[in-house]
């Protein structure tokens, strides 16, 4: 980690990714079997340490799952911190009425999805440390499967004008495996960088990430690890 | 940089006035111009192209806000929306408007307007709810365009002659020469069919997509196989556009104002040189539209002396 974060988001030390500058939207892009969509929970879930809020928009794990995820990757993960999207279509758990959790019945209700998105977010604004709120969102290539990639351009496109005005961070994953390359190049060019994510060369690693578009990163590829 | 119309919708005409005068207080360096209306009917009636951003209730006399939001999408597709409500957005419907996207503010927040009129400036100057990429240097692209006289009969004939040129090298019915306005596509020079187009919105122009191109060349084999494309090629299969070359004119300072285009009726693939031949055209293009701006300069530089 950076001792010199100019009020940079902040990642735990598996990560080689310095602090990436608030306002940013950031494209994680990797296959299936490459850990990049836990790489996203884990870089959202890390804002438990400086008290930012957490927000997810989860298209392939239901709230509870998610919440798993999160607190398998960030063991001090506070869920009062955290809001979801829950966008399986699956029903609630009892045990999640509590939370800041909103579901959707169907991933093709960009405009519901974008409300709740905008609520949350401001539920989230308002109770983190200097307003700071990162998101999450897996997975784009999910969303793309139920609308036009220029109603998911537009969608992502208006959650990254939020990010922006609120000094956020956003954190969006795609398989770049499963789309036309024209896609991938469209919609990067909402985000502010591009986060690659491949398996890694040695078994030490769960990972390895290459950073593009962003300042001050390390160049060329740098294995990752996940707890 | 004209200033920025933006609606506000509300029934409440104290709840409107009021939103209204704190908007224009943390905006003062933003340049509004504020509208209102009380009703959905009345708020249709003032959305033209150019309105920048409506925030409105959601629940209004004769209708809703997201009623008012599709109607300003098909209107002013750019601009932005906000439903600035007291509505929860689990009490709002949404399962009919999947691909309507705006922005949500509850009346209830913390921050008040001071949220909003920074959501609200985002979204108008990051023209955050576009369906298309917008270039880095929009602001200075635009200002640059605007700085060409572009209606000079002399210089629109030299560049009809180069989509002749265009559509001839390439054996195609249609050619084009256009230019990206804030809001819109205008066709500048044509050749054949092309000369029937009219005006059309800036997301539904390929050329859009072609100004932010880091080589300054797209190619488009076949629009209904192009995801950028496809759900808008009904239409452009009308206009007799099923494969796509065009290439940027780049002012000397390095912005776009605008492709030449040729345009084939059947699916078709594009060269490097192809690709090439049609770069070089288009720097010809630049090149006659500068000179025909240095010329007018120097008209009004020797007039000026008389």
């Amino acid at each position: 980690m950076s001792d010199e974060t100019d009020g940079g988001y902040e990642f735990g030390n598996g990560v080689p990714i310095e602090p990436i500058e608030a306002g940013s939207t950031v494209l994680v892009a990797g296959p299936a079997l490459s850990r990049a969509e836990d790489l996203v929970r884990s870089m959202v879930a890390d804002g438990t340490e400086t008290g930012d809020g957490m927000l997810f928009v989860s298209t392939n794990q239901s709230c509870e799952k998610l919440l798993d995820s999160c607190r398998r990757l960030q063991p001090s993960f506070d869920t009062d911190r955290a809001g979801v999207i829950d966008c399986t279509g699956q029903d609630l758990a009892e045990s999640q009425f509590d939370l800041r959790v909103r579901s959707i019945s169907t991933q093709s209700d960009l405009t519901g999805i974008g409300m709740r998105f905008s609520a949350l977010y401001e539920s989230l604004y308002a109770d983190a440390v200097d307003g700071r709120v990162r998101t999450g969102l897996v997975s784009l290539s999910s969303l793309s499967m139920y609308v036009d990639m220029r109603a998911l351009f537009r969608f992502v496109q208006t959650l990254s004008g939020r990010i922006d005005s609120a000094d956020g961070l956003g954190l969006f994953s795609i398989d770049p495996t499963t789309h036309d390359t024209k896609t991938v190049n469209t919609i990067s060019q909402v985000a502010d960088g591009r986060i690659e994510v491949r398996e890694p060369e040695s078994s030490d690693a769960d990972g390895e990430v290459r950073v593009r578009g962003l300042r001050d990163q390390p160049d060329g590829w740098q294995p990752f690890t996940l707890p | 940089m004209p200033s920025h119309r933006i609606l506000c919708v509300d029934p409440d005409e104290d709840a409107r006035e009021d939103t209204v005068e704190q908007l224009r207080t943390e905006l003062t360096e933003f340049d509004p111009v504020f509208e209102t209306a009380a009703t959905l009917d009345d708020a249709k009636a003032v959305v033209s192209t150019d309105l920048a951003a409506v925030v409105t209730e959601y629940d209004l006399a004769d209708g809703t806000g997201l009623e008012l939001v599709t109607a300003v999408r098909d209107t002013a597709p750019d601009a932005g929306c906000i439903l600035y409500t007291d509505a929860a957005p689990d009490a709002i419907g949404t399962d009919e408007l999947r691909g309507t996207i705006t922005e949500y503010v509850g009346k209830g927040s913390v921050f008040g307007t001071e949220r909003l009129a920074r959501l609200l400036q985002t979204t108008v100057e990051g023209k955050a709810q576009a369906s298309y990429p917008l270039p880095q240097n929009e602001r200075e692209r635009l200002a640059a365009l605007q700085s060409y006289d572009l209606d000079d009969r002399a210089l629109l004939d030299s560049l009809d002659r180069i989509t002749d040129l265009a559509a001839t090298h390439f054996s195609v019915d249609r050619a084009s020469i256009n230019i990206i306005s804030e809001h819109s596509q205008d066709f500048l020079a044509c050749y054949g069919g092309a000369n029937e187009w009219d005006t059309m919105d800036r997301q539904d122009s390929i050329c859009t997509f072609t100004i932010v191109e880091d080589d300054d060349v797209l190619a488009v084999e076949d629009v209904t196989e192009d995801p950028r494309f496809e759900s808008r090629s009904d239409t452009l299969l009308d206009m007799g556009i099923r494969a796509y070359l065009g290439a940027n004119l780049v002012t000397r300072s390095g912005l776009v104002i605008g492709p030449l285009c040729v345009y084939d009726d059947e699916p078709r693939s594009f060269s490097a040189a192809d690709e090439a031949y049609l770069r070089d055209l288009a720097a010809v293009a630049m090149d006659v539209i500068e000179l025909h701006a240095r010329l007018d300069d120097g008209v009004e530089t020797d007039g000026g002396d008389l």
